[in-house]
């Protein structure tokens, strides 16, 4: 008995050497090389990742790509990251980015440099607000890859019938929710739909409003809350579109999807979405085909015009890959005009290369493109910092109980203002 | 001692030497690591690790959203087993009386304990939905903001937990239920024991300990409640909606503040912790008997 069990330990261990001693052999092969990409799985009418990477292996000979695909969610994928990449497990060697996240992963040496391997001219069509969110401390980290802006979608049939233009102002559009509703008498007609809900959407929501009404939630020389009164002036207005009915109750739930959904099922007249949601209201079956336009998100009465918070995916290349030069130029691939141009086609994400936004083959299929260009030109990134996400975190739940009404602005304000303190004192 | 009886002891301690290392390996040494990570400010990414003392449970004394998010714990926790339990217990009895589809009865309700968390959740989410839920269609103009209101959302997460968790206690409860001989009930009909009676002398007590069991298992559960607000809610609205767990999640993970999570974490082990204790002395002390 005992002798059968130390002979089986003896097996084991015998094993275990050996799957070690494979798995440091594998390390060191000199063969085909193995680049593995992290990304998103694309919804849309066809994935053309798939295809892109095979053209990739085409052309360089003796490598293979392995794209692998990151959780659903924005805050599971940086969790995988963080624990990889903490954990100094280089599973993969390229890999995608919400635009957020590129300072945060550059500050932690994570990323690879990319300034020196630049061309002069490299990034000139990129969109400068997509450049700007890739790049920290003077130095560029990673090459955009799609590219974000918030739009407000609106009800061109219902404008039309009442001889309305789209609003310039928010005031304005208050003004044109009243007519129309007053005018259409149907209870299941709301207003004006945007995000509200308690998450990264919210916070993208009121920086808008911020930015409108003259406020930030971050100053260039680290000040937090630089203009406490309009911001806390913002807060206030954006819970007045709830009280006063312009903005339906249920907004302090609602994401992208739930607000779009209301919207295409042809139940509001205006929606702040990002580009990707008007492809889903010319779909076959939208119930607003043919009736839907955008225009850039109004301004403040007496204020800022408006601008569209900008968002996104970089290609960034991990610091620990041991191919890192095939790892930059599959990024040139993926990042390619040809590339972007059939993501363009085949999934609903905008490019970040300007002069795609007047590409005949684009606009035959998206006639809005040179209209989009404009604002995608306008827009303006979230705060550039290594803390995004601790400053995003800490003031979604001040934002969200001032939405609702449990707390009057300046005090979420205040409040958000003395946790993020604390916080930051630690890390700088 | 014998040379028999040492042999006896060592070969014991033998036997008994993968269990305590393995405890001590992932439960013990982690629990410590924890414990000392939550009196540092850490924050490995961005190269920060000092020692900080109290600092961390200081801030967190003041910290109104850590104020805010034990007394949702603590309101998630009593409301969810209170209902639990009496819903438990009164599925059981109903099930129990039943002549037909008792099998079918038992299996729906396994349905529903069987659902993972997560599942369930995106369920709810819905049924929640403000305008295509089935309950806010079935509500037609009283429609609710089940999970935008904060004072109807946490409610809404309650009722989500108590859907898919009563099961657990009906079936423990069914099961002691079987057990309780006909004789028992038969003696109290002929003393002239009504319904009422047999209900709150007989049956009530004789399944006093497995409730207890039972409410002990559920009452530590929802004090670690996590999936079923994390993926209905986020937190919201304005965190109402947010536990102690869901808090030292957001520090742990989302912003890695590995010190300042800990220390919550920490205080959700405390709570554990005494809580368990007091069950386990009302348990110990034979409180309640059968």
């Amino acid at each position: 008995m005992r002798v059968a069990l130390r002979r089986a330990a003896h097996r084991s261990l015998l094993l275990l050497g050996l799957l070690a001693v494979g798995g440091c052999a594998a390390g060191q092969e000199s063969g085909p090389v193995t680049l593995v990409f992290k990304y998103a799985r694309i919804l849309g009418n066809a994935d053309p990742l798939p295809a892109l990477l095979r053209q990739f292996e085409a052309a360089h000979p003796g490598v293979r790509v392995k794209g692998e695909a990151l959780p659903w969610t924005s805050d599971d994928q940086h969790q995988f990251y963080i624990i990889n990449l903490e954990g100094r497990s280089p599973g993969f060697d390229l890999m995608m980015l919400d635009c957020i996240w590129v300072p945060e992963f550059a500050r932690a040496g994570w990323l690879l440099d990319l300034t020196p391997s630049l061309q002069p001219d490299e990034l000139a069509p990129y969109f400068p607000s997509a450049v700007a969110s890739a790049t920290y401390g003077g130095r560029v980290w990673a090459l955009p890859w799609n590219f974000n802006v918030g739009l407000l979608y609106y009800r061109a049939d219902l404008l039309a019938k009442y001889g309305l233009r789209p609003p310039e102002t928010y005031e304005e559009l208050v003004e044109q929710v009243r007519r129309i509703r007053a005018g259409e008498r149907d209870r299941a007609l709301d207003g004006y739909v945007w995000q509200g809900k308690q998450y990264e959407g919210l916070v993208v929501n009121v920086l808008e409003a911020f930015w409108a009404n003259g406020a930030r939630l971050l100053a260039e020389d680290g000040t937090i809350f630089p203009e406490p009164a309009r911001a806390a002036d913002a807060l206030r207005f954006l819970r007045g579109l709830i009280v006063s009915g312009v903005s339906p109750a249920w907004t302090t739930a609602a994401d992208e999807e739930l607000s779009r959904r209301a919207f295409g099922d042809g139940h509001a007249i205006f929606l702040r979405n990002w580009p990707y949601a008007m492809d889903l209201f010319e779909g076959k079956d939208s119930a607003v085909r043919g009736k839907v336009a955008f225009a850039p998100l109004p301004g403040r009465a007496r204020g800022e015009r408006g601008v569209g918070s900008t968002g996104g995916a970089h290609l960034g290349v991990s610091r620990r890959s041991r191919h890192p030069d095939l790892a930059l130029a599959l990024a040139r691939h993926l990042t390619s005009e040809a590339a972007q141009r059939a993501i363009a086609l085949g999934a609903a994400l905008s490019p970040t290369r300007q002069t795609l936004y007047r590409d005949p083959e684009l606009m035959r299929d998206h006639p809005g493109m040179p209209q989009l260009l404009a604002l995608a030109l306008a827009g303006r990134p979230r705060p550039v910092t290594p803390y995004y996400l601790l400053l995003s975190a800490t003031v979604q739940p001040e934002f969200s109980a001032a939405l609702v009404g449990v707390k009057p602005p300046e005090r979420a304000i205040a409040e958000a203002g003395t946790r993020l303190g604390f916080f930051l004192e630690a890390v700088r | 001692m014998t040379g028999r009886e040492a042999a006896d002891r060592r070969r014991g301690l033998v036997c008994v030497a993968p269990t305590v290392l393995a405890l001590g390996a992932l439960t013990v040494y982690p629990g410590v690591w924890v414990l000392w990570l939550s009196l540092q400010r850490r924050i490995p990414i961005f190269d920060v690790s000092r020692f900080a003392g109290f600092e961390n449970y200081a801030f967190l004394a003041v910290d109104p959203r850590f104020w805010s998010a034990a007394r949702t714990t603590a309101v998630f926790t009593l409301g969810s087993v209170a209902l639990e339990v009496v819903l438990g217990v009164a599925a059981a009895l109903a099930i129990h009386t039943q002549r037909r589809g008792r099998r079918l009865a038992l299996s729906l309700l396994l349905l529903a304990w069987a659902m993972p968390a997560v599942v369930a959740a995106k369920l709810f989410e819905w049924l929640y939905h403000p305008a295509a839920g089935l309950i806010n269609v079935a509500l037609g103009r009283h429609a609710v903001n089940w999970l935008g209101d904060p004072l109807v959302a946490l409610p809404a997460v309650i009722f989500a937990d108590v859907w898919r968790t009563m099961p657990f206690v009906a079936i423990l409860c069914y099961a002691r239920l079987l057990a309780i001989p006909a004789d028992v009930y038969e003696a109290a009909q002929v003393d002239g024991a009504g319904r009422l009676a047999t209900l709150t002398r007989i049956t009530l007590p004789l399944l006093g300990r497995i409730l207890l069991l039972a409410t002990l298992f559920r009452t530590l559960d929802a004090l670690r409640a996590f999936d079923i607000m994390f993926v209905l809610t986020g937190g919201g609205p304005a965190g109402t909606t947010e536990t102690l767990t869901v808090y030292a999640y957001r520090a742990l993970f989302q912003t890695l503040q590995l010190g300042f999570g800990s220390a919550v974490s920490v205080v959700v082990f405390l709570l554990v912790m005494a809580v368990a204790w007091g069950y386990l002395r009302l348990l110990r002390a034979g409180a309640v008997t059968a």
